[in-house]
């Protein structure tokens, strides 16, 4: 049973990995024959301007429009990006073939190798946004990583993909300052697990006393440190352990407007990533802290500033936080004007979080 | 306690100005220095111009001790190929404030010379030498002169006059002064370089006090055609002013002795025989038109006396009472005085108003002032609320300053004549400017003429771009006058207008090596101050100057497009040729192929994209 999930698992990044290969070198082809044809090669890129994202109701995700704009190599204020952009798909082929994986700052400098010129990483950034808008694909699926860094302690066995470690096994619960989630962690195949629960908490100093405490073992949970606003590697995972492993996920954060939203990209994606759909965990659940757990845990709090403010009223408008409990704690946030972070309940000691508050969500979380 | 008496003391021109030196520009040895090198070249170049000859200007600035630093004395020699003066004008000219012959109204660098005698007695305050001159008018001889001035009663103290022959016609002027060269020099060159480009038709030398010799030879043969002096326009006057035409238009009457008898007769071709009374006014009737002011006079004045030459020379002309008509007179004979009736239908009588009291207003309007006809003055005198035949010798004050307003008020006058002006015109000075920068490109534009408060005025202005021509422009040149202004550039109208141009407008763009050479031409410069440094902002003049320097933007604008387009079409075919083998590279590998497409007829195609 184990052994023939593994081989399948196995088999289904090969497939993965083929797919991308064959994606990239179809648009190799093309461009290699409107060349030989005396033809200017074109790309299509989905729109991502704000007009063209949209939100589906059904995905429950923002989703990129029909929308498209063309790069022509005729046009010659296009020329400089469209082969910019000829030259990423070149090397995110390169990087597939050989199964090694790159960051984004080191696509900035691996250009100039290339006689490929970017002013600054931010035009190099928006390029691979470009080639993953191309492919629909996120950019870690043609190696190219975020270099945030967040992560995970709980028991669960994986098997690496990567050159050099395949085959090899690990338990993310043997080391307790957690392990960082890489690329070698996203690629690798999800075996087995004990537990029942993913726990995604924004802060590492939480992380750690949550360790600390054994929550993984108390709550049969993994933790997972998103670091604030959690990178695309760790939503990936996120998914994956709630889609493989068929695990819940609940969202801890700090109690302001900022820490709503960490929890409502995990759910359901951003604006910046629409042209993406694999990164949303549409079922996981935001238990706090919520405005309304400031009053009923009497939590020592700060006023917010303007900006909070401000990021209420914009949050009041998207259609995400239309309805529900989303709706509900931003208009209490806006009627107290005041936050609380999830260090506040270290006032009445330094394991109350762990000992009353989780305990108390994880019941809640299950009613929600 | 004495007694505190205050004392009111008339001071002379000189002593004026010694106290007021900072307003000419002597406020400090740099500037002195820098004043006076141009007070004295431009005297030069406007004593040539006026002859119409090719000025060959001479400057030499050499310290009396050579060790010692600056500040320090230094002696200024500028020689010019002029016409010289006259030896009997020099030590007026040299050794008085107040006195030259530069009064009429036409352009001209300098206004009365008064800048040269400043710089002179700047000179002697600071190191109590005397001015050297010498001139020689002839070609022959040359007067030299040493001279001091006396400031107190305005005067010259001659030290040394010697005359020797002389080969050459000119002046120079030597004076020893305290300067600091080491400040100055920067902009004393810069003056002469700018004054070489303004009056391309002169030969200037400079030898510096280094040991530098800086040499502009002329590189035009033809002297601008000289300005005309003309009479005043009604808009550029004050009462002031009328005041002392009217007394110009007033003949006193003339004192009748045995001269002026004997002038009357001969004028009359009268024989010493036969003068009777009768005779001598049927003669003057036949003769009337050919007679002189003065001989009509008389002849006036014997018609109502009923004398003859014997009995005219017995008396003596007390009053003309025009209103009353009456004429008084002494008789030496009775020794009393004796009045007789005066006609007022009589010619005579209309000829002795005229001496006493002035012109008629018409006539004054039309005599005395530049493009102002009979019909005009007429109208004028409506709208003034005078009537035309008003004598202007009975103008009470009250009414010279109704006049006066009214002369500036009124709007039918024709524009001021511009044949006062003298621009240097448009060939010259893009000549001038393709010499000085080797530009890639070059537009000047002479405006016509205008005016503000009378004063006619041209606007000359140049605009070159790329070539020699330093960035980080506009680079400004201004002149006045063919005088180039180099201080006080911020507070200047030229600058002013500059600086509100929107030069993205006209494609400029970045630092761009370009420059603006700006010349105003006009009977009076409206400077800011006496140091003649920066144009004040005269809205009629500041007009002419947004018009001109539009006028060349555009021309500009024009020339940049047109480099741009070739600029864009050459960057595009290097684009081309950059990136698609680049492109062609990167799809092969993609493509999983060996060979490389064929993409020449691409390259081909993208040059021809780009000329459509």
């Amino acid at each position: 049973m184990k052994s023939s999930k593994k081989r399948n698992s196995a088999k289904k990044a090969q497939e993965k990995q083929k797919n991308i290969l064959e994606i990239l070198k179809g648009h190799g082809a093309k461009i290699y024959r409107d060349l030989d044809d005396g033809q200017f090669p074109k790309f299509s890129i989905p729109s991502r301007s704000v007009s063209n994202i949209v939100y589906d109701k059904e995905l429950r995700q923002y989703i990129l429009g029909n929308t498209a704009s063309v790069r022509s190599s005729r046009n010659s204020s296009q020329l400089r990006s469209f082969t910019q952009l000829m030259w990423l798909a070149f090397f995110a082929n390169r990087l597939s073939q050989e199964k090694k994986s790159s960051t984004l700052r080191d696509v900035y400098y691996s250009s100039q190798a290339f006689a490929i010129e970017f002013d600054d990483q931010s035009e190099s950034d928006n390029i691979i946004v470009d080639l993953e808008a191309v492919l629909s694909k996120p950019r870690e699926d043609f190696h190219i990583f975020p270099e945030e860094r967040s992560s995970i302690f709980g028991d669960l066995n994986i098997e690496y993909t990567i050159p050099g470690y395949e085959g090899k096994t690990m338990n993310l619960s043997n080391h307790p300052d957690g392990y960082a989630i890489g690329p070698s962690l996203t690629t690798s195949e999800l075996l087995d697990t004990s537990a029942e629960i993913v726990i995604a908490i924004e802060k590492g100093g939480l992380f750690t006393r949550f360790v600390e405490e054994q929550v993984d073992k108390k709550f049969k949970a993994i933790i997972i440190n998103t670091g604030g606003q959690a990178p695309r590697s760790t939503r990936t995972l996120l998914k994956r352990i709630h889609d493989e492993m068929s695990l819940p996920v609940i969202v801890l954060t700090d109690g302001d407007v900022y820490g709503e939203h960490i929890a409502m990209v995990i759910k359901s994606g951003s604006a910046n990533a629409a042209h993406l759909r694999e990164l949303t965990v549409p079922d996981a659940k935001w238990v706090g802290v919520w405005a309304t757990d400031i009053e009923k845990f009497k939590l020592p709090t700060i006023p917010m500033t303007e900006s909070d403010i401000k990021r209420c009223h914009d949050l009041k408008n998207d259609p995400r936080y239309a309805d529900g409990i989303w709706k509900k704690e931003l208009e209490v946030f806006l009627r107290i004007k005041r936050k609380a972070e999830l260090e506040a309940f270290s006032k009445y000691g330094l394991t109350n979080i762990t000992d009353k508050y989780l305990p108390q969500k994880l019941e809640l979380a299950k009613s929600l | 306690m004495s007694l505190l008496k205050e004392k009111f003391n008339q001071i002379s021109p000189s002593e004026f100005f010694y106290s007021n030196r900072d307003l000419a520009g002597f406020s400090n040895p740099t500037r002195s220095l820098y004043t006076a090198v141009r007070e004295f070249v431009e005297n030069a170049l406007d004593a040539c111009d006026q002859k119409g000859i090719l000025p060959n200007i001479h400057l030499t600035i050499k310290p009396v001790e050579q060790d010692k630093s600056d500040p320090r004395a230094y002696i200024l020699t500028v020689k010019d190929n002029g016409p010289g003066m006259e030896a009997k004008h020099v030590p007026l000219a040299f050794g008085t404030v107040l006195y030259g012959s530069k009064f009429g109204l036409k352009q001209a660098r300098g206004m009365f010379g008064l800048g040269a005698t400043m710089a002179i007695l700047y000179g002697q305050i600071t190191t109590n030498k005397p001015v050297v001159v010498k001139s020689c008018v002839d070609g022959k001889t040359q007067d030299e002169f040493e001279l001091l001035l006396d400031i107190q009663k305005n005067k010259p103290v001659i030290l040394k006059h010697n005359t020797r022959p002389a080969s050459r016609k000119g002046l120079s002027v030597s004076i020893c002064l305290e300067g600091d060269y080491s400040k100055a020099g920067t902009k004393i060159r810069d003056y002469v370089y700018e004054t070489s480009l303004i009056t391309p038709y002169a030969t200037i030398t400079f030898d510096d006090p280094k040991g530098q010799k800086f040499h502009h030879a002329k590189f035009v043969s033809d002297i601008p055609p000289p300005p005309t002096i003309i009479r005043p326009h009604p808009h550029g006057i004050d009462v002031e002013r009328i005041r002392r035409m009217i007394l110009e238009s007033q003949f006193e009457i003339p004192t009748i002795d045995d001269k002026m008898i004997e002038k009357v007769r001969k004028d009359l071709g009268l024989s010493k025989k036969n003068l009777g009374f009768t005779v001598i006014m049927q003669k003057a009737r036949k003769k009337w038109k050919h007679l002189s002011r003065q001989v009509r006079v008389v002849v006036a004045l014997m018609s109502f006396l009923k004398m003859d030459f014997e009995r005219l020379s017995k008396i003596k002309i007390e009053d003309i009472d025009v209103p009353n008509r009456k004429l008084h007179y002494w008789d030496f004979g009775d020794s009393q005085s004796k009045t007789v009736e005066m006609e007022s239908e009589s010619q005579y009588y209309k000829q002795l108003t005229n001496t006493v009291q002035g012109e008629p207003l018409n006539t004054f309007l039309t005599k005395r002032f530049q493009r102002v006809g009979p019909t005009t003055a007429v109208k004028f005198a409506t709208f003034a609320g005078f009537k035309p035949e008003k004598r202007m010798g009975t103008m009470t004050n009250q009414e010279l300053v109704k006049l006066s307003e009214s002369l500036q008020k009124f709007e039918d006058f024709m524009s001021p004549d511009p044949s006062c002006l003298a621009p240097l015109g448009e060939g010259p000075l893009e000549k001038g400017i393709k010499k000085f920068f080797n530009p890639d490109f070059t537009a000047v534009v002479q405006r016509p003429a205008s005016a503000y408060s009378g004063f006619p005025f041209v606007i000359e202005m140049g605009i070159a771009y790329g070539g020699d021509i330093k960035p980080g422009g506009p680079h400004v040149y201004r002149y006045a006058n063919r005088i180039p202004l180099l201080y006080d550039e911020g507070s200047d109208v030229v600058l002013k207008v500059v600086n509100e141009t929107d030069w993205g407008r006209y494609k400029v763009k970045g630092e761009p090596p370009f420059i603006i050479v700006s010349h105003i031409c006009s009977t009076r410069i409206p400077y800011k101050t006496a140091g003649k440094e920066n144009v004040a902002d005269r809205p009629e003049i500041e007009r002419e100057l947004r018009l001109a320097l539009q006028y060349l933007s555009r021309k500009l604008s024009a020339y940049m497009s047109k480099k741009g387009q070739a600029e864009m079409a050459k960057k595009r075919a290097n684009l081309y040729a950059k990136y698609v083998p680049l492109i062609s590279q990167f799809c092969t590998e993609l493509a999983g192929k060996k060979k490389e497409p064929n993409y020449k007829q691409m390259l081909e195609e993208g040059m021809r994209v780009e000329k459509q």
